[in-house]
């Protein structure tokens, strides 16, 4: 769970998304529809996105989860938290952990994709402010100044 | 229950002429298969168009199968791939055609103590060309208004069509199936306009496909044809570009 182990006896019918938000308190996870089509309840297990509104407590065992919280710090931004902020990509908020989520886990497997590949990326999580493109236009320039840094 | 830690079940791989792909491999996993060939490219097809990424991390090949619903994408898919099954239970293991699974909508011949292991379909040659073609109001995370999936293979000189197998999803009242009429008129075929023209026109003449709030029959009639002719030009392409 973010790096570390986490001991919890859990519900056979507790979703994973109630777990993290009322008993780890990682807010940063948030309920939209709660039947996995908005996706802002997006989580990365064992290196793919997932949401956390259909996925068991149970199902979470052994596996390696990632939430916001994990990504970047106050003072050390992810680059794709920081190009978002560049690019005003965030209206209401209620989306962006999982936008970014969805970005760093695309940037984690693929560091150059192409605009169409960021779109399919996050496909899954909807946003009814933004129209998207700056989301887009942020990670893709996430992904240049990542390259930059390693290059 | 919940099966997804049994990773037995979860694999893709050549064998015995045939792709036998376990029933708990994940949309995800098929779209790692990076590979050249007819089938891979015929799923590739269906996997960009299925759900969103987070949905294909957890659904599986066996629970759509099992869903056995009208709207099902990869049921035609597999329909074309002249796909078997084999399911299991304590006292042994079963196998029977993907036809004789689906019974009807929502509804498969498995017993309550059994589960389905497996989807197997005979390898297709080098001469095979496969397209899917699917409608829906968006391109991803939507289900589809109707969807066209085509699996077609030439002789050795790669001219005449010597096998067709096309299937659809939304007819009215039932799960996916294939059209066989429209099928034997390909048949000893050069895939051409004439042959293309003909097909979709069959198509026409032999479907009643359903109506609910998302969309007309009238309106899904006229589609299919459009999808069923894309589908056609797609394999006709893959032929001459081979």
């Amino acid at each position: 769970m973010n790096g570390k182990d986490q001991a919890l006896v859990v519900e056979s019918t507790e979703r994973l998304l109630d777990v993290l938000r009322d008993r780890l308190d990682l807010k940063g996870v948030k309920e939209g529809c709660g039947t996995g089509d908005c996706g802002t309840c997006t989580v990365i297990m064992d290196g793919r996105l997932v949401n956390s509104c259909l996925v068991l407590a149970v199902q979470a065992r052994d596996k390696k989860i990632t939430t916001i919280e994990a990504v970047g710090t106050r003072e050390r931004l992810h680059p794709i938290q920081k190009a978002l902020m560049k690019y005003n990509a965030a209206q209401c908020g209620f989306c962006t952990p999982a936008m970014v989520l969805a970005g760093k886990n695309l940037l984690d497997h693929n560091p150059s994709p192409s605009k169409e590949e960021i779109k399919e990326a996050i496909s899954g999580v909807l946003c009814r402010c933004t129209g998207y493109y700056k989301i887009i236009d942020a990670i893709h320039d996430a992904a240049k100044e990542i390259s930059e840094v390693k290059t | 229950m919940d099966l997804s830690g049994l990773s037995e079940l979860r694999y893709v791989k050549r064998e015995d002429g045939e792709i036998k792909i376990g029933a708990l491999t994940t949309i995800g996993d098929l779209e790692r298969q990076v590979d050249n060939s007819a089938w891979a490219k015929f799923l590739n097809d269906v996997i960009t168009k299925f759900g969103s990424p987070n949905i294909r991390s957890l659904a599986t090949i066996g629970g759509n199968i099992c869903a056995a619903s009208s709207s099902e994408d990869l049921i035609p898919v597999f329909l074309a791939l002249d796909a078997k099954v084999k399911t299991l239970r304590k006292s042994g293991t079963r196998e029977m055609l993907l036809q004789e699974f689906l019974v009807a909508k929502r509804k498969t011949a498995l017993y309550a103590d059994e589960i389905l292991a497996e989807v197997s379909f005979p390898e297709p040659s080098g001469r095979a060309a496969c397209s899917f073609q699917k409608l829906g109001m968006r391109n991803i995370l939507i289900i589809a208004l109707v969807s066209v999936a085509v699996f077609l293979e030439t002789d050795d000189s790669r001219s005449n069509i010597i096998q067709a197998r096309i299937a659809l999803n939304r007819l009215k009242g039932k799960i996916p199936q294939r059209v066989e009429s429209v099928e034997k008129g390909l048949l000893d075929k050069r895939l051409d306009e004439h042959a293309i023209k003909s097909a979709v026109e069959r198509l026409g003449e032999e479907l009643t496909l359903t109506s609910d709030f998302r969309a007309s029959s009238e309106y899904r009639c006229e589609a299919v044809k459009v999808l069923l002719r894309r589908a056609l030009v797609d394999c006709q392409q893959n032929i001459l570009g081979k």
